[in-house]
């Protein structure tokens, strides 16, 4: 009998269900972070909301580089749904906490992805998502950075005002 | 009825249903209560998804009488499959051993193509 499966797709079932859940994770960072956005914005903190506003870009961009290879590879990538994107936060420095918490989230999701694609010697997607977890080296030192503003600065007087025109400056110069 | 210029294998069959395998026009052809389908490749296994998805146990706990049947019409067929939750029960088997011999046929091919290229070593 023909083989009319390889024919459509080079991806194994599981690791297209598994690159399609990490779209809809990263959707919503995206949207997570517009949120934060428009927050920051609210409150003031005019270069926070900046930050957020390039940060939820940046994410949508990530969804797309998945979108895109899932499809490339001839298998179904999935616009996401998305939902329980929260409208209020709770104070500054925990917009910055939640970040670096939902950036080691997506860390530990691009870990389980390689660890898969290594146990089904899909070595093609697994140097694919080595782009992702360099990234992701970047996106956790930015936001631990930025949260430590808060502690060098301090929030009180006129700290709210120097972290969001500080925390602009906080750059990742790679591991030389 | 199964298209005169088909050139089909069959890929799984029980008594209440059947797949077969079209090699001409690389489609599956879906035998089931009396009415066969063709799918194309992806549509077959997004069909599968669609029916390991029915929720049986809402079906059966449901009481309006709208709940006892499952109305599934897949794009780019003619059919409209009106499903009770023993044809969904039923209609997954079916899938579920078509897929595993798609696989395992897949599979097959391809260590077969691969002792094909290295037999003379
Ligand atoms: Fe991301
Ligand atoms: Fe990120």
């Amino acid at each position: 009998m023909k083989d009319l499966l390889k024919l459509k797709t080079s991806l194994a079932e599981d690791i297209e269900n598994i690159l399609n859940a990490q779209v809809k994770i990263e959707a919503h960072a995206s949207a997570l972070y517009l949120a934060m956005s428009s927050w920051c914005d609210d409150q003031g903190l005019d270069n926070s909301a900046d930050f957020f506003a390039k940060q939820a870009n940046e994410e949508r961009e990530h969804m797309l580089k998945l979108f895109n290879y899932i499809n490339n590879r001839g298998g179904r990538a999935i616009s996401p749904e998305v939902t329980n994107i929260p409208t209020d936060f709770d104070s500054f420095r925990g917009v910055f906490e939640q970040t670096l918490l939902q950036e080691m989230f997506v860390t530990e999701q691009f870990n389980n992805i390689a660890d898969k694609c290594m146990k089904a010697k899909d070595y093609v997607t697994f140097n694919f998502v080595q782009w992702f977890l360099a990234e992701q080296v970047e996106e956790e030192y930015v936001a631990r950075r930025i949260l430590e503003l808060f502690d060098v600065i301090g929030e009180e007087g006129t700290g709210r005002w120097e972290i969001d025109k500080h925390l602009v400056k906080v750059t990742f110069s790679g591991q030389e | 009825m199964i298209c005169p210029l088909a050139e089909v294998e069959e890929v799984f069959k029980e008594s209440f249903g059947a797949v077969y395998q079209c090699s001409r026009k690389n489609c599956y052809w879906l035998e089931f209560k009396d009415t066969t389908t063709a799918f194309k490749i992806s549509d077959f296994f997004l069909f599968k998804k669609t029916i390991d998805a029915i929720d049986i146990e809402k079906m059966l706990s449901d009481t309006s009488r709208t709940a006892d049947f499952e109305l599934v019409m897949p794009h780019r067929t003619d059919r409209c499959f009106i499903l009770s939750a023993q044809d969904v029960l039923n209609l997954r088997e079916v899938l579920a051993g078509a897929k595993f011999m798609i696989e395992l046929n897949s599979e097959v091919k391809r260590i077969l193509r691969k002792e094909a290229v290295l037999a003379s070593f």
